[in-house]
């Protein structure tokens, strides 16, 4: 029962050596252990430092080998730096196979050609008669219909090959997959095997046949079906090993026919291979329609056949250069990163390795470049290329009788033909997903070129999933809604094509039909891939619809969003009825000032946040008009966290309309104190300070109308005072506004004098408002309050040589230096550092709408932790603006939901310790600004406090962290946002899932050693509470405006002034945590380093007592008349004080 | 916890409330209400020989951890039984001076939020403090007949105060204002009485209102013509211009290279020591 947490307080000054780690580590045990698992802490502490290195002067100037000349040489010309080099190595070392593993890997795989060697044979029968297979075994594929003329047999594949990466050397970890290609013999096969799926009938018999041997084998540890690439005609086996090998290595066997079995000719794109008559059990097209080609289907029966050819092409290109080796491994990280390389139609590893010949082959790449030019060479290609329209093609043969690349457009989104010139590699990649991956490689391609420092962390190293990459996710469940959506836009051919995987053949139409409708809203649209899934061989394969939902990811483009219009053509013009059919009933005529007379569409949006989610009407529109795929079907997430940070009762818009109207009255206000008459020197500038003149206040201010009943009044000063016998009013909080004058020579020169001196202009000010302008003012002696439209201002004013005047000292000889002193920081802080902040961010703003929905949530978020009280609002916005500024590898955020998993993903992995968070603002700072102050971060780490944001403005000692967060508070945040990233990535990406988006927003409180429950009626924020209160007391406000025009009461807030007792008395025994937008709860925690016996000392009794233990005398806290304490200081507002540890039991 | 008082009650009836030497301990409560109480650590103020301080020995008492609710008026009215009083006043940390009498602006020095303090009381006789040390407590700082604010009434009151009186400040800084000018003026009259004249050894002051006024004696400006020397001497210097200069730079760039390596090296030590290489 000691004093426990461990890392909790520590003195300032050693938090190098012990901080981070995980504190409030007695919290119970999950917590600790979610902290491990999420963040490998580094063994020794110190070890988690980087320091600056040091070199002596002989080992710099040493002469220099041969060898380190050429490795340097090297670095120059292969690699962009010698970090770079370093790291690409490191990772490549990270994924590839080690060697002892390569040897276990190749002795399996010696056991499993001998095991599918000796598999009885079974005599032939027809295709239809399925009683010969075991019960055991389930057919690995939807036999629809099912009817099939042919017999088939099982003999032991005439050959077995390794086909694909393991071979070539290029497979990376993790999943380790081996592929097998198991020849067919001829006997198995028939004439015409190709035509109505008999091939992959036989395919699958054969499959399943094996199966049913080999999983009586004891050799394996698993034995599962599953689909080639995910697609649903060509499943495949998968052996994994028996006992500790299990994850070691997948081997997939596929069957494959002999070679020269199939005419090639008749596997063309234009072809035929599956019969209408067949197909829909119907009897020959009346009509004698010619049968739609199947180029899908030809080209998954082309697949096989040129598995073999593809891995000898490929091993001759890359063979024996390691450059290129690496290069395909990077790649392929690359893409994993994306998750672009699995399910159906995925950018998979083999077609980036085909890529790279195809590069060779074109000689844009050469033999002895490294993996990273390799890499980079190939993005340099996506992004500039679209396969889309101008395909590429591997065959030199000019054989008339191959297909043009314009037949392969025809039938393909995507062309990219081997070297038959038969086989399109990306037959199955639809335009959407080879334009995500063209979108991919545009940003890294710039990534790499801004010559970033981490750009090989950003690259390389960060995820990005859909829910953190897009701005809006939408999912369309159940999936057999899909089905009638291709009946509807009448996709019969595709479907006879697809075999009748609907989702595919209805993914391209559907896609189109958005792109369409979203048109300049919309940046890019994505969407998933089915994921490719295993089943046990007793089960029947899945279904299409059991892969989920389908989602859909949009990359949104601001500046279209603020149109709540769809101009169509005039109403005359032909292109009129096109655009009705589109829009069905939402497009109307209508006349516009111009007097033109056209079809439109007009949505309805009031606010920002509404128009953000335009793009959800259209899309449920849409897909309601055209696929019938109901509203109940789309389940659209895009605006689910918008409610925490919607005042009361304004459920239609997120604040961004309150704030522009302050911000508006704030520019009135700048206007009236420009042309102000009388003052002894002009107003020069007028700035804001304030979070609310930067967009980032979380609950924009409503202008006030009090009520005149529910106050006191002071009627001589014009004033409204709160009455102890009414709940506690509204919460009023001043704007501040810095008021700069003309320079003069006539300011005194003492520090005393200049502050009477600024007094007597605060008077002044305010005699003039109300005089000029009949504004309601009060001055005190550092401000002037002014109440203008409701709103609140509070106007500074400052005298530019003021801080240098406080800087002032005189040494002894009468030489004046300057020093900085307290004083004058705080100064120079609130009057030029926060407005240059302030209209720096307020600029942003008006780049990026988002901004403020972001950096709010972010506050609502920290706050919502009780952790608000360690981050000034600075330092949230800043990392909140620092999304918009860096958001690499993404894209700046166009929506608030995205921008705050964003938050969460940045606090939870940043490496604060080593690193200094730079803001680029106004991009001011050039590339080797940055890399200086990186050298010069590592120089003075220690004197830095842990969280360094840097601004071009602040560019050394992190003004806006300076006093605080403290090593455990930032610890304890980024352990919180670990926590709840999953959670609401979890919530957001599950449509099924409806679980409370709030969850992530609740504080844990059990941590907190004493609980102090506070009044509703005294808490005036009362009603911006994370779950918010069905009913809470009034607070003396009109809905209308009052005759009113006291001043009203400012700033005050209980709440807050009892915590600034506590801490004032009690903050050297415990800390206190508070959520001040609402919060009942104030937690608790002691500091255990003060509950150790003390001798005692005349300075340090606050709050303790004397006690003798074992004869000796010590001083201890005083807990139980502290405790009590809580109570009497906060009378009224404390509801009750719970002691829920007993942990400072000394 | 409940026991443990009992406990703690029980002891301290029995061995009286521990106090540590020189000291008299008192318990203070809040009100009746309260259950538990602190401890005023009490002790006749005395000094070192040879140290200063303003403090009259023998008749000031001192007072350590004087809790945040008792206020100078009440710590007077709770020892006033003892006998007559000088002066109360509280302090945050020990210190031997009285502060200065000299009331500071309440506009321009706001109350400051208050935590646990010391107090020094100085007795009009010194038979006050030997009745304080053996006070025997508890004493209540808030009773029915003088009630103590604190809490939601407390803040009211102080949100009332500190609504300012704009006369009272104009006035204030008018005074200060004026005392100010004067000072300023008499200053100058002195400076210029000063001008030219030499003083005993001849010297003659040059100052910034002087008929040829120089260079003010600032740290800044003597940064600045240091820094303008230097301009001018790097600029006569040849650069690259001996071989041993074109050797020299040329070694100055490998070994930059060489600690950019070194310090890349530990970087990547770090990374891997956090698993930084693990892209899954």
């Amino acid at each position: 029962m000691g004093p426990a947490p461990a890392g909790e307080q520590l003195p300032e000054a050693t938090w190098k050596s012990k901080a981070m780690e995980p504190a409030l580590e007695s919290t119970g045990k999950e917590r600790k252990k979610a902290t491990s698992r999420k963040r490998a802490v580094p063994g020794s502490p110190v070890e988690g430092f980087l320091q600056p290195v040091k070199l002596s002067q002989e080992e710099l100037y040493k002469e220099p080998t041969n060898e380190e000349l050429n490795r340097l040489r090297e670095t120059e010309i292969l690699f962009h730096s010698s970090l770079l080099r370093l790291q690409v190595e490191e990772l490549l070392k990270e994924v590839k196979l080690s060697e002892k593993k390569k040897d276990r890997i190749d002795a399996f795989l010696r056991e499993v050609n001998q095991r599918v060697m000796r598999v009885p044979s079974i005599s032939e029968r027809e295709l239809t008669d399925q009683a010969w297979l075991p019960a055991g075994v389930r057919v690995p594929l939807h036999q629809v219909p099912y009817t099939v003329k042919g017999c088939f047999c099982f003999m032991p594949p005439a050959q077995v090959t390794v086909v694909g990466s393991y071979l070539l050397g290029t497979c990376i970890r993790p999943d380790i997959n081996v592929d097998l290609a198991l020849t067919m013999p001829r006997e198995i096969l028939q004439d015409k095997d190709g035509l109505n799926q008999r091939y992959f009938r036989k395919r699958a018999l054969y499959l399943a046949h094996l199966a049913h041997h080999l999983a009586q084998d004891p050799l394996f540890g698993s034995v599962r079906f599953s689909y080639t690439n995910g697609c649903h005609l060509k499943p495949s086996l998968l052996l994994r090993p028996h006992g500790k090998d299990e994850r070691l290595v997948t081997i997939r066997l596929h069957p494959c026919p002999p070679p020269d079995f199939f005419r090639p000719c008749r596997l063309l794109p234009a072809k035929n291979n599956v019969r209408s008559a067949w197909y829909q059990g119907q009897s020959l097209a009346e009509d004698g329609s010619p049968e739609p080609p199947t180029p899908h289907y030809n080209t998954w029966i082309l697949q096989d056949v040129a598995l073999e050819s593809h891995v000898q092409f490929l091993s001759t290109t890359l063979g024996s250069t390691q450059g290129l080796k690496d290069g395909v491994a990077l790649l392929k990280v690359w893409l994993r990163q994306r998750e672009l390389s699995k399910g159906l139609g995925g950018f998979s590893g083999f077609l980036v390795s085909m890529l790279v010949a195809f590069l060779v082959s074109t000689r844009k790449i050469h033999s002895t470049m490294s993996g990273y030019q390799v890499l980079r060479n190939v993005l340099q290609f996506l992004a500039t290329t679209d396969l889309t329209v101008n395909g590429i093609s591997l065959c030199l043969s000019s054989d008339p009788s191959l297909p043009a690349l314009a037949d392969f457009h025809q039938a393909f989104s995507v062309v990219f033909v081997d070297s038959s010139g038969r086989l399109n590699l990306c037959a199955d990649v639809t335009a959407s997903t080879y334009h995500q991956v063209q979108h991919e490689a545009r940003l890294s391609m710039a990534l790499l070129d801004s010559k970033a420092d981490d750009a090989f962390q950003l690259l390389l190293m960060t995820p990005k999933p859909m829910i953190r990459a897009f701005d809006h996710i939408l999912h369309l469940h159940p999936l057999s809604r899909l089905q009638a959506a291709c009946h509807r836009l009448k996709l019969w051919p595709e479907l006879q094509d697809n075999g009748g995987d609907y989702v595919s053949a209805a993914l391209g139409p559907l896609t189109t039909l958005l792109e369409q409708g979203l048109g300049s809203r919309l940046h890019l649209l994505v969407h998933s891939r089915p994921p490719v899934l295993e089943w046990d061989i007793s089960q029947d394969p899945p279904k299409h619809k059991d892969s989920g939902s389908l989602a859909l990811g949009l990359l949104l483009r601001p500046e279209g969003l603020t149109s709540v219009l769809e101009l169509g053509p005039e109403a005359d013009q032909p292109e009129a009825a096109e655009f009705r059919q589109f829009w069905g009933s939402r497009s109307e005529l209508r006349r516009f000032q111009d007097g033109a007379i056209r079809e439109a569409v007009v949505w309805e949006a009031a606010s920002m946040s509404q128009k953000r989610l335009i793009p959800h009407q259209v899309v449920t529109h849409l897909l309601a008009l055209h696929a019938d795929i109901p509203e109940t079907c789309v389940h659209y997430v895009g605006g689910l966290l918008d409610s925490l940070i919607q005042g009361f009762k304004q459920t239609s818009s997120t604040g961004e309309e309150a704030l522009a109207a302050a911000v508006r009255c704030y520019d009135d206000l700048s206007r009236l104190l420009w042309g102000l008459e009388g003052l002894p020197l002009t107003v020069s500038a007028v700035q804001g300070a304030h979070p609310v003149l930067r967009y980032t206040e979380v609950f924009p201010p409503t202008p006030v109308r009090p009520v005149s009943s529910f106050y006191k009044h002071l009627r001589e000063r014009a004033s409204l005072l709160p009455r102890p016998d009414k709940p506690c009013p509204a919460y009023v909080e001043p704007m501040t506004v810095v008021c700069h004058l003309e320079g003069s020579g006539q300011w005194p020169q003492d520090a005393e004098a200049v502050r009477r001196v600024r007094a007597a202009f605060q008077l002044r000010l305010a005699e003039l408002l109300t005089q000029q302008h009949g504004l309601q003012c009060r001055a005190t002696a550092t401000h002037t309050d002014v109440l203008k439209d409701g709103f609140v201002f509070r106007i500074r004013v400052a005298y530019q040589r003021e801080p240098q005047i406080l800087r002032e000292m005189r040494s002894p000889e009468g030489m004046i230096s300057l020093r900085d002193t307290p004083a004058s920081l705080r100064l120079e802080r609130d009057t030029r550092q926060l407005p240059l902040l302030t209209s720096a961010l307020h600029g942003l703003q008006q780049q990026h709408p988002a901004f403020s929905g972001v950096a709010r949530l972010a506050k609502r978020w920290v706050r919502a932790q009780l952790l608000g009280e360690g981050f000034t609002d600075e330092s949230l916005d800043l990392v909140a603006a620092a999304l918009f500024l860096h958001p690499e590898p993404f894209t700046p955020p166009s929506s608030p939901q995205v921008g705050f998993i964003r938050f969460l993903f940045l606090l939870s992995t940043f490496d604060w310790k080593n690193n200094p968070l730079i803001v680029n603002l106004n991009n001011e700072l050039t590339a080797e600004e940055q890399a200086e102050i990186r050298s010069g971060f590592l120089a003075a780490r220690t004197q830095l406090p842990i969280m360094v944001i840097i601004t071009p403005q602040d560019r050394k000692s992190s003004l806006w962290t300076q006093d605080g967060p403290s090593a455990q508070i930032l610890q304890q945040l980024v352990v919180l946002a670990a926590e709840a990233l999953p959670i609401l990535e979890k919530q957001l990406m599950d449509p099924r899932d409806s679980g409370d988006i709030r969850t992530v927003f609740r504080p844990p409180l059990d941590l907190y050693d004493v609980l102090i429950r506070l009044s509703p009626r005294h808490i005036p924020r009362h009603r911006q509470a994370v779950d918010s209160p069905a009913a809470s007391f009034c607070r003396g406000l009109l809905r209308e405006p009052g005759p009113s025009s006291l001043m009203p009461v400012l700033g005050y807030d209980p709440p807050q002034l009892y915590l600034a007792q506590l801490r004032e008395a009690f903050g050297h025994l415990a800390l206190f945590f508070y959520d001040q937008h609402g919060g009942e709860v104030i937690g608790v925690l002691w500091k255990p380093t003060s509950f150790q016996p003390q001798p005692f000392k005349a300075s340090s009794t606050k709050g303790r007592m004397v006690v003798s233990q074992g004869g000796e005398l010590g001083t201890v806290p005083n807990v139980e008349a502290i405790l009590e304490d809580f109570a009497v200081l906060g009378e009224g507002l404390v509801q009750a004080v719970e002691a829920r540890s007993e942990r400072w039991t000394v | 916890m409940v026991a443990r008082r009992r406990k703690r009650a029980a002891r301290d009836a029995e061995e009286g409330i521990p106090s540590p030497p020189g000291y008299s301990a008192i318990p203070i409560k809040f009100s009746e209400k309260q259950q538990a109480s602190h401890y005023l650590y009490l002790r006749a103020h005395s000094v070192r020989e040879g140290t200063k301080s303003t403090w009259p020995q023998k008749r000031t008492l001192f007072i350590l951890n004087v809790p945040p609710y008792c206020t100078e008026e009440c710590l007077s009215r709770l020892l006033s039984p003892c006998g007559p009083i000088q002066s109360v006043e509280l302090q945050e940390k020990p210190d031997l001076a009285e502060s200065s009498k000299e009331p500071k602006s309440k506009f321009f020095h706001p109350n400051p939020v208050l935590g646990f303090q010391v107090a020094y009381v100085v007795f009009q006789k010194p038979g006050g403090v030997l009745a304080a040390l053996t006070l025997k407590g508890p004493l209540l700082v808030s009773t029915e007949s003088h009630p103590v604010k604190s809490g939601v009434h407390k803040w009211i009151s102080d949100y009332a105060d500190s609504v300012p009186d704009p006369e009272a400040l104009r006035l204030e800084v008018d005074s200060f204002m004026e005392a100010y000018d004067q000072k300023i003026a008499e200053e100058e009259a002195k400076a210029k009485e000063e001008e030219g004249v030499p003083d005993d050894e001849g010297w003659v002051k040059v100052t910034r209102r002087s008929r040829r006024p120089v260079l003010p004696r600032t740290e800044a400006a003597s940064l600045r013509v240091l820094e303008r020397e230097k301009q001018k001497r790097a600029r006569k210097e040849l650069l690259n211009f001996y071989a041993w200069q074109h050797r020299e730079t040329k070694m100055e760039h490998l070994a930059q290279l060489r600690k950019k390596f070194e310090e890349d090296k530990q970087r990547i030590e770090l990374m891997r020591a956090q698993r930084k290489f693990r892209p899954y």
